[in-house]
């Protein structure tokens, strides 16, 4: 009897039956629960947005803008050196370990891979309208990234496919040239149309004219990335939006940068939406204006210094009565009343090199135009009152009432590409060699077209134009709109230096710096990967 | 028959006599007893005599006393006088937890180290791990002053890289993983630290690094007790970081013909120490109550506990109420033992928001008052990150309520001569509830109108424990096995918790949320919790075999599954195998009189590191990753958040242990002596960059690396001085450890050092200042090289192509330059007595590391004090110089240090009457002196984690505790 009590024990103890490790999943989206509804599949797709807004606005733009002379980003006794990667910016003497090379590769490449991950999903579900729209929607997505990428980097591995079984190599910049172009041909006919009714459905996602308008920026600057010139198909895309009717100017040109701007703007052809708290990373206003300003505009007050532009650039804005000259912040500073912006100091304060007594002083704010390095540190302005005021702000992008004082974030949507944009593209492309084209019953020059953005800033018209000319335009038009790096390649005007007083460092002016280097970090991480040509 | 006394007719008989030890000296509270009838008993007086009536026909007494070799003689009219000799093999029976059994230390071939009570640490803890500081031989405890963070735990050298996943897995009770919470340290009677894999191994996947087994009060058969203890003690700020005052500062400024900046109501003239407005005495006070009794068939134990600790920053406290209660009964011939055990704990904890506070402690001018002429607190909320630090504390609250609650059930069954079934199951449940209100004049909720957070968190634990022990004795060879079952189920972060604002007056603070305004949806913010299951799995056998105590052996096996690993690596076996060797036994060592025992033990063993593992931890996961326009609205984008890996699983470690206990002259020596070789491999990094042109998250989570910890621990206890009036105890621990990174790479993911610890600091964001890397130690520091002042002034450094530089170097220029492991690691106590005194002098100490002092160099910037305050540090600095406060190796200082850590003063009232046993008075001082060469606060910091040896800004100063105590036994 005991035995049989021993036997049983040992049976229980020893073949103890529970081996079930599976355990239910209650708060989190996993492969078994998700995407199952319509609305799950529109979600699905919104990481896409969320990952394009949350570097355009900052790294992306610092690569595209702080490497011209449309941005500058100096140190302030120290304050912003942050490992030199601003200064690299502006001297091009960035390398393969620069944050912002390894960060926006990541977060190109994060979002082709999310771009192949949905097609993967999009195709096991059941055929419709919906679908294939949606089909459109993600490959033209793709495109765009695709195109930031070759812009940025050239050389670069195409993946087309989720889940990615081996690693990718590297395609010549043509390839990647060919395939942009070849998949937003394809998808284009697909893609909705933008009317003045479904303009809110369909704002921030990738419409007709987009696709269009994309296709338009990829042939203008076919020459500069392939080498064989596409100057016919540039007018011949760009018509195509003109001719649409879909998009016309907005009579007021603040109004497509100001906070409220969203789906009301008619020239906007895809832009970025932002919002102060739940879509982050619209920083003009942290970044490019003096504290001591933020109350005139109704902001919190703890902005930073950073960001100006440079004097020469400023020069570009000279022509009469044109709006855009106002969208700079610069010279002595008045409230809206007309009151001047006192600011309660002390001398040395004010400035550090004031030679007599430190006492008590009341100055008027003033943004100050010419900056001038001081010796020490390397790129930097130095950290008195007037060092912080100097480098001619901009208010383009409005600064934004609703600012929280936690994050420093605008809500101004970013406008990608606009009906203006395209205007200069097909006059630049004419300039080039294209054959001049009639949009309806208008013949379209150059000439007629350049006019058109000038009789909406409210300045003089031409009569002629030169390419150079084209080329300042774009800059007074386009001006932080993240184009100026690709404008002045494309011009051959990218290793043009505008030494500034007292800096040290010179810019490194060899062409194979006209596109990036290839993350350090990646190629350790995938050998097959091959650096861009003299890094 | 003269034995019976007059009152023949009563039944009983009188026995008397006197109790003495060897010396002649009389042993007080000595157990006499009848032999077979333990109900009649009693205890020798002061002068150690007895007298006792036993039933007629009892032929033998016996008697007992700690420490004493019991002795039995007949029954005999006459006063007998009866010399009790000292155990001198006392000390190896004593019984060691082992993990789902016991063993007497005699014949264990671990690493195994036991502290009673009576050589915890005294102090006023709110962590039982700050009893065994100093005092376990590779057991590395250190404690920032902060009572509401446990310290950090690491024994034998940091095997881990992710944070959170280092401290040693706690079984309370013989349950695995409870919560420290629910013991009161007044309630814990002992504690073994299991060390080595193959006494570990028997815990599986969540062993490798150590097992401490506290075991708490129980009722004993015979014996009632009632004790209450209570204490109160002071914490005093005991070192801060001197800053200048007010008129300092100006001063200051003035001789470098320099003036305040910022705004106007920087300079009214005044002169606030803001360290002394935001801190204050700390006070504790602790009550402990406790009973426990029973016969020969029931025993039971009950015990409340109160702790109230007020910290040294105003409005922190904490106070924790703990009440225990078990009862265990037997059943047929004692064959059949059931048993229930309940303990609830809770906690209730105000706390400030530390690293603002400490960092405005510090920087906040102290050129201005702390509130204006009308009354409002000064502030200037121009200034980013700048916050009066009173107003800090008095904007905003922050309370947390936990409720633990652990109730156990057990059976044992002695089913067969030698067979003994088990069971147990116990269910632990834990409520956090938290409440924060930031008012509207709070400088972290500016323009809000107050912001409010409410959450409530549970999570739950159920253990069941299956198993079977056998013993078996034939002739000479004895045999143990044992072979059992257990299943875990934890269950976490069941709950929610949201946040709102826009309150239109402060009052309610966070009781009401339905009161907020908050304006747009983005304002109500929700927590994003991760409920989470895991199971736990395992199968496990032991064999122990020993032949007359002189050659002994272990094997253990344990199958372990979770929930939590990778679908291709759900289970893992950890085996274990060890001998020991008694040396003392043998014919070779019979005459060496002064050698009582010496036992070599060898030992090798693998276990596993599950700690960090959650069910996500493998998975592929999809989350919330921001918000996207859509037709009007912005709605919630639902994206992977992790990309997933079915072949992640536990970090595997292995150790070989080779050890010797002795024991010589007589017990006046004992020791232990192990030295150690302990492998970690399938290191799991969480940050293993995958590139992003296959990936869409850039990182992946992979078991890749190894590591390798070497080491020496010794541990000497000896009885110096014995005498009757006077005794001199000494145990001194030391330990070594030499930790390395072996790889970080393997086939499939390369690594050739990962950059930790991004310090931050002006100018400097995205600098690190430690490295992972291979052949150094965790907490390697990669610095700039600093070459002292040029001759004008200016902080120099040298570049990597060695020029020297007076301005901001880049990354490329950092150096390893030390690190922040201890060389040595060692604790010294001794205990004295003389008649009821007793005085306990303990020290600790650390040698061998490096600290970096990040705090000093934070606040290094003599140009910013038109600006911030500076301490006197910098008033040395020149004022030109412009990179005085780069992170460099100038800031990288010795972190040895010794410290009287606690001294003991006690009076014992014996024998007060016949209720009161003893009365014990005490005085306790801790942290008494520290001998140091850093300049910091204090050289003890936390040394868990990925990054330790680093001193940033936000730490919490250090005290000095004097305390009182009473203590009584009934």
């Amino acid at each position: 009897m005991r035995k049989i009590i021993v036997v049983l024990l040992l049976v229980i103890v020893a073949t103890s039956s529970c081996r079930k490790l599976d355990v239910p999943v209650e708060s989190q989206y996993v492969n078994g629960n998700f995407p199952v509804t319509a609305a799950d599949f529109s979600a699905v797709i919104g990481p896409l947005y969320t990952q394009l807004s949350s570097k355009y606005c900052i790294e992306y733009f610092r690569m595209q803008e702080l490497s011209t002379d449309e941005a500058i980003l100096p140190a302030r006794d120290g304050n912003w050196d942050d490992g030199g990667q601003y200064r690299q910016h502006h001297h091009h003497t960035w390398t393969k370990d620069h944050s912002n090379v390894k960060d926006i590769w990541a977060w190109g490449y994060g979002g082709i891979n999310t771009c192949n991950r949905l097609l993967s999903l999009f195709d096991a579900s059941p055929n419709s309208a919906a679908k294939t729209t949606a089909l459109a929607e993600v490959k033209t997505m793709r495109a765009f990234f695709y195109f930031m990428m070759l812009d940025l980097y050239g050389n670069i591995p195409l993946v087309q496919k989720f889940p990615v079984t081996d690693l990718p190599t590297t395609a010549a910049r043509a390839d990647v040239f060919n395939f942009i172009e070849a998949e937003l041909k394809s998808v284009y006919p697909s893609l909705p149309v933008k009317t003045s009714a479904n303009a809110q459905l369909y704002y921030g996602k990738p419409t007709r004219g987009f696709a269009q308008a994309l296709l338009a920026k990829l042939y203008i600057n076919a020459e500069a990335y392939t080498g064989k010139a596409k100057y016919a198909e540039t007018v011949s895309f760009c018509d195509s939006v003109i001719a649409s009717n879909s998009y016309a100017l907005d009579a007021n040109f603040n109004a497509v940068f100001a906070p409220e701007n969203g789906p009301q703007i008619t020239e906007t052809i895809f832009a970025i939406p932002y919002d102060p708290l739940l879509i982050p990373g619209q920083q003009f206003a942290r970044f490019a204006l003096v504290p001591y300003l933020c109350p005139k505009y109704g902001i919190p007050t703890n902005m930073s210094t950073a960001m100006s532009t440079t004097s020469n650039f400023y020069s570009l804005f000279n022509l009469p009565n044109d709006i855009r000259n106002n969208t700079w912040i610069i010279g002595k500073q008045f409230y809206f009343d007309g009151s001047p912006v006192w600011f309660p100091t002390k001398t040395k304060s004010l400035d550090q090199f004031y030679p007599g007594v430190n006492k008590d002083t009341l100055w008027q704010v003033e943004i100050l135009k010419d900056l001038a390095m001081l010796p020490g540190k390397p790129f930097d302005l130095g950290n008195d009152i007037k060092a912080q005021c100097t480098g001619i702000r901009s208010s383009k992008f409005y600064p934004d009432k609703a600012i929280q004082a936690a994050t420093r974030m605008g809500g101004n949507d970013m406008p990608v590409l606009r009906l203006a944009d395209v205007f200069l593209m097909k006059a630049e492309a004419i300039l080039r060699g294209a054959a001049a084209t009639a949009v309806g019953a208008e013949l379209q020059t150059p000439v007629v077209l350049v006019n058109k953005i000038r009789k909406r800033v409210g300045t003089t018209q031409v009569s002629a134009i030169t390419l150079p000319e084209i080329l300042d335009e774009r800059a007074r038009e386009l001006s932080w709109e993240c184009w100026r790096r690709n404008d002045l390649i494309r011009f051959g005007s990218f290793e043009i230096e505008y030494p500034i007083p007292g800096d040290v460092l010179t810019m490194d002016k060899r062409s194979h710096l006209r596109i990036f280097p290839i993350p350090a970090t990646e190629l350790a991480l995938n050998p097959k990967l091959v650096q861009n040509p003299n890094y | 028959m003269l034995f019976i006394s007059i009152g023949s007719f009563s039944q009983t008989t009188t026995v008397k006599g006197t109790v003495v030890d060897e010396s002649g000296n009389p042993l007080q509270n000595a157990t006499v007893a009848a032999v077979k009838n333990e109900s009649v008993k009693t205890l020798t007086n002061v002068e150690g005599k007895f007298s006792l009536n036993v039933p007629v026909g009892t032929k033998e007494i016996v008697v007992s006393f700690v420490g004493y070799e019991s002795t039995q003689l007949n029954v005999s009219s006459a006063a007998v006088k009866i010399i009790l000799k000292l155990s001198t093999v006392a000390l190896n029976d004593v019984v060691v937890t082992t993990g789902y059994g016991t063993n007497t230390k005699r014949n264990i071939t671990g690493a195994i180290t036991t502290l009673n009570a009576d050589n915890f640490n005294r102090g006023a803890f709110s962590s039982p791990s700050q009893l065994l500081q100093g005092k376990v031989a590779g057991l590395n405890i250190a404690k920032s002053g902060d009572p509401n963070i446990n310290p950090t735990v690491i024994l034998r050298g940091p095997s881990t890289l992710r944070e959170g996943a280092q401290e040693p897995f706690y079984v309370i009770d013989g349950v695995p993983g409870a919560s420290l919470e629910l013991v009161a340290p007044a309630d814990i009677i002992s504690i073994d630290v299991l060390k080595d894999a193959s006494s570990t191994a028997i815990y599986g996947a969540r062993a490798s690094n150590g097992v401490i087994m506290v075991n708490t009060r129980r009722g004993s058969a015979g014996q009632t007790h009632l004790s209450y203890d209570t204490y109160v003690s002071v914490d005093k700020v005991s070192r801060k970081i001197d800053m200048l005052n007010g008129i300092e500062l100006r001063e200051y400024l003035a001789k470098n013909g320099q003036s305040l900046t910022g705004s106007i109501y920087d300079d009214p003239g005044a002169s606030t120490d803001w360290q002394k407005e935001i801190m204050r005495d700390g006070i504790s006070t602790n009550h402990n109550i406790a009973i426990s009794g029973g016969n020969k068939s029931t025993i039971y134990s009950g015990s409340f506990n109160y702790f109230k600790n007020d910290g040294i920053v105003k409005t922190t406290s904490l106070d924790r109420s703990i009440i225990k209660a078990s009862v265990e009964q037997k059943f047929f011939d004692d064959r059949f033992k059931v048993g229930i055990n309940m303990t609830n704990s809770i906690t209730n904890k105000y706390d400030v928001f530390q690293s603002f506070l400490f960092n405005n402690m510090l920087f906040y001018m102290p050129t201005v008052t702390v509130r204006r002429p009308n009354g409002t607190l000064t502030e200037d909320f121009t200034r980013g990150g700048y916050a009066n630090p009173v107003g800090l504390i008095e904007t905003n609250k922050n309370y947390t309520k936990e409720n633990s609650s652990l109730i156990q059930g057990y059976l044992e069954a002695n089913v067969l001569k030698g067979l003994t079934y088990t069971a147990r199951y116990s269910i632990q449940n834990k409520q956090r509830t938290q409440g924060i209100y930031l008012n509207s004049n709070s400088a972290l909720a500016l323009q809000t109108g107050g912001r409010a957070y409410r959450g409530t968190y549970s999570s739950d634990n159920k253990v069941l424990e299956s198993f079977l022990n056998y013993d078996k004795k034939i002739g000479s060879h004895n045999f143990k096995l044992l072979l059992g079952y257990s299943w875990q189920q934890d269950h976490f972060n069941d709950g929610f918790g949201v946040q709102t604002q826009g309150f239109t007056n402060d009052n309610l603070s966070y009781n009401n949320l339905f009161l907020s305004n908050p304006g747009t949806i983005g304002n109500i913010v929700f927590d994003n919790p991760a409920i989470s299951t895991l199971r736990l799995i395992s199968n496990y056998g032991r064999l122990n075999y020993s032949y007359k105590s002189k050659y002994l052996f272990q094997a253990s096996m344990r199958n372990d599954g979770s929930s939590a690993f990778g679908a291709n690596n759900r289970w893992g076996y950890f085996p274990a195998v060890s001998a020991g060797w008694r040396l003392s036994g043998e014919s070779f060592l019979q005459n060496a009189k002064w050698l009582d025992d010496l036992k070599f033990r060898v030992g090798y063993g693998v276990s596993g590191n599950s700690l960090g593992f959650d069910a996500f931890t493998s998975i592929f996961r999809y989350g919330a990753v921001g918000r996207y326009y859509s037709n009007g609205q912005l709605l919630t984008a639902i994206g992977p958040s992790q990309n997933d890996n079915k072949d992640l699983k536990w970090e595997s470690t292995s150790v070989l242990n080779v050890g010797f206990d002795f024991s010589m002259f007589s017990g006046k020596l004992t020791g232990n002596i192990d030295w150690y070789n302990k492998q970690t491999r399938d290191l799991i990094w969480d940050q293993y960059p995958v590139s992003t042109t296959q990936y869409f998250v850039s990182n992946i989570t992979a078991n890749v690396g190894k590591m390798k910890n070497t080491g020496v621990e010794l541990t000497l206890n000896s009885t110096l001085v014995s005498k009757s009036k006077f005794s001199w105890n000494s145990s001194v621990n030391l330990s070594t450890n030499k930790n390395t990174v072996l790889s970080l790479s393997n086939d499939k993911f390369k690594l050739n050092q990962i950059p930790t610890a991004y310090l931050g600091g002006k100018g400097q964001t995205g600098n690190w200042s430690q490295v992972v890397k291979e052949g150094q130690p965790l907490g390697t520091f990669a610095l700039w090289n600093y070459m002292g002042k040029n001759a004008a002034g200016t902080s120099t450094f040298k570049k990597a192509d060695g020029t020297i530089i007076a301005t901001q170097p880049l990354t490329s220029d950092f150096m390893v330059a030390g690190n922040a492991q201890p060389k040595l690691i060692y604790g010294w106590n001794n205990t004295f007595a003389y008649s009821n005194f007793d005085l306990t002098v303990f020290l600790r100490g650390v040698y061998g590391n490096k600290i970096l002092n990040n705090t000093l160099a934070a606040l290094n910037n003599p140009a910013d004090s038109k600006f911030n305050n500076i301490p006197r540090f910098t008033s040395n600095e020149a004022f030109t110089d412009n990179v005085a406060y780069l992170t460099s190796d100038r800031f990288l200082e010795n972190g040895s240090y010794l410290r009287v850590d606690n001294l003991t003063l006690g009076y014992n009232f014996l024998n007060i009457n016949q209720n009161i046993k003893k009365i014990r008075i005490y005085s306790t001082v801790t942290n008494v002196l520290t001998l140091t060469k850093y300049t910091g606060i204090d050289p003890e910091l936390n040394i868990g984690g990925l990054t330790p040896g680093i001193d940033n800004r936000n730490y919490y100063p250090k005290t000095r505790t004097f305390l009182l105590g009473i203590s009584l036994n009934f």
